[in-house]
């Protein structure tokens, strides 16, 4: 049984629970308020704002020598678990085939992404090791890597509403993968609800790239795209609806 | 829905397209959400560019709170592969990646330092990361407008308040411990921690910047209000429950 606090008692271990440091009935007491009190829920936020703010003052740190090489090979361990099927059955051609059959028999975008994390996350482990362990490079590029500015779908909005990546896919042969953040608030398109991501081509056809949630304008997403990279000009992004929301077009420069 | 434009624009057959030309894209350029939605494409380049991006502040984080090198660099590790696990549900309303990743390793660095420490911190350690973080923002190349006031309000603080603050916020102490630490009544480690937080707060609602220096006039008065009894005498549990370090401890509501 928890006592139902008052807006008052609430502020008086506001801080505590925003600090993450109120434990048994207290925070119970408190979280129920929150529950049903919208104001003691800004009141709270602000509060963790506070509390995020004083961990930003720590100093940065130079961690101990060879650390980016110890995390990949962590990378590499967690990858392998989780891909241990993949890894068994060794390297070459057969895998990036039959990865490239699974991920073609995915329907939904959300399950593509996170199998696209899971095996990408297994070349991760491969050659990361290799990057980290070479000697560090002041402007490392990704080869063959495309970028583009999206546009809101606004007339005569020209500023940048986000950007768009697509990435030809690592090692070479494995299917390329699109990403974005997106940010269409500046441009007055405070849209939620279903995107659908089409790729454009340069022969004039478009490829359905999948769909995502955006909310207030705001999102970040990418999939494993099984077109070819190069031959895509252009993406385009609309609402459930079909209406545009923003277009971006690659163009070399 | 504030979404205008409700007319489907035609889809265009053609477009002015120039060819397609390759850029050697620098990763540096990258921003923060698109490189962390960037490490699954599997590219080592871009994961090798994410850590090298974000390993100053998660190590900082982790070695403030453990003051172990070899502990810290365990839960950086371990912060890293919960980024690139978990890089879906980060949200960008709720943060930038900076933040994210600092919530993640601190609360990781305080769950650890709870599972092998009865205590958890030490006065001179205290002593010294307050200093650390409220020193002068010359000395820190990249202190914006927000981080310096909030730094000069830390720097503000009866250095008791500050303490407070520091083992609850960077330490993750319950106010049972503080009070047992710095032997004082529960009543005035919890009205310690909520001055302390209120006093910060208001400077990061003040409208305009608060300029470094002198802290504004405020009416906190330089000792505490007098003491009052808890509400609950019931003692908290000394480890109270922390929830998934891959979504914000705070205030979570959504
Ligand atoms: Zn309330």
């Amino acid at each position: 049984m928890t006592r139902n606090l008052t807006c008052e008692e609430l502020r008086d271990t506001g801080a505590e629970l925003a600090l993450g440091v109120l434990a048994g009935r207290e925070r119970a007491e408190a979280t129920a308020h929150l529950d049903r009190c919208a104001e003691c829920r800004e009141y709270i936020e602000q509060l963790a704002l506070v509390g995020d703010g004083l961990l930003g003052l720590l100093p940065g740190t130079e961690p101990p020598a060879g650390f980016e090489t110890r995390v990949a090979r962590r990378l590499s361990q967690a990858a392998a678990a989780r891909d241990g099927h993949v890894v068994a059955r060794g390297v070459g051609k057969r895998r990036e085939r039959s990865r490239r059959g699974i991920r073609l028999r995915i329907a939904s975008a959300a399950a593509v992404l996170a199998l696209g994390l899971g095996a990408g996350g297994w070349a991760v482990g491969m050659a990361i090791e290799n990057v980290a362990a070479g000697p560090a490079r002041p402007a490392q590029t990704v080869p063959n890597m495309l970028r583009a500015d999206l546009t809101g779908a606004v007339a005569g909005h020209r500023e940048a509403a986000g950007e768009i990546y697509a990435h030809p896919g690592s090692p070479p042969g494995s299917p390329g993968l699109v990403f974005m953040s997106v940010d269409l608030a500046d441009a007055g398109i405070k849209y939620s609800g279903k995107v659908i991501c089409l790729l454009q081509r340069s022969n004039g056809t478009t490829v359905r790239l999948g769909t995502f949630h955006m909310r207030g304008g705001d999102a970040y997403w990418g999939a494993p795209a099984s077109v070819n990279l190069s031959t895509v000009s252009g993406v385009r992004l609309t609402a459930a609806d079909g209406s545009a929301l923003a277009t971006a077009h690659f163009s070399g420069r | 829905m504030v979404f205008r434009n409700r007319q489907a624009i035609p889809w265009p057959g053609r477009t002015v397209y120039k060819g397609m030309q390759r850029l050697q894209l620098p990763v540096g350029r990258i921003p923060d959400e698109a490189l962390l939605a960037g490490l699954a494409t599997g590219d080592p380049e871009l994961a090798v560019t994410f850590v090298r991006r974000f390993q100053h502040t998660v190590f900082g984080v982790a070695i403030a709170v453990t003051r172990d090198a070899q502990l810290a660099e365990d839960i950086a590790q371990q912060t890293f592969e919960r980024a690139w696990r978990h890089a879906q549900v980060y949200d960008a309303r709720r943060g930038s990646v900076t933040t994210w990743l600092t919530t993640i390793a601190h609360n990781l660095a305080i769950d650890a330092v709870r599972s092998r420490r009865p205590e958890p911190v030490a006065p001179e350690d205290l002593d010294a990361l307050l200093d650390v973080v409220t020193e002068t923002p010359e000395q820190r190349a990249l202190a914006d407008e927000a981080s310096a006031a909030l730094r000069a309000a830390v720097a503000a603080l009866p250095r008791e308040q500050g303490r407070a603050l520091a083992m609850a916020g960077i330490y993750g102490m319950t106010a049972q411990q503080i009070a047992d630490w710095e032997n004082i009544p529960l009543g005035t480690a919890k009205t310690r921690i909520r001055t302390a937080m209120g006093k910060l707060r208001a400077t990061l609602a003040a409208p305009g910047p608060t300029r470094t220096g002198p802290a504004r006039p405020d009416h906190a008065p330089d000792h505490e209000p007098p003491d009052h009894p808890p509400p609950d005498p019931a003692a908290p549990t000394p480890d109270p429950p922390r929830p998934d370090p891959t979504s914000p401890k705070r205030g979570g509501h959504d």
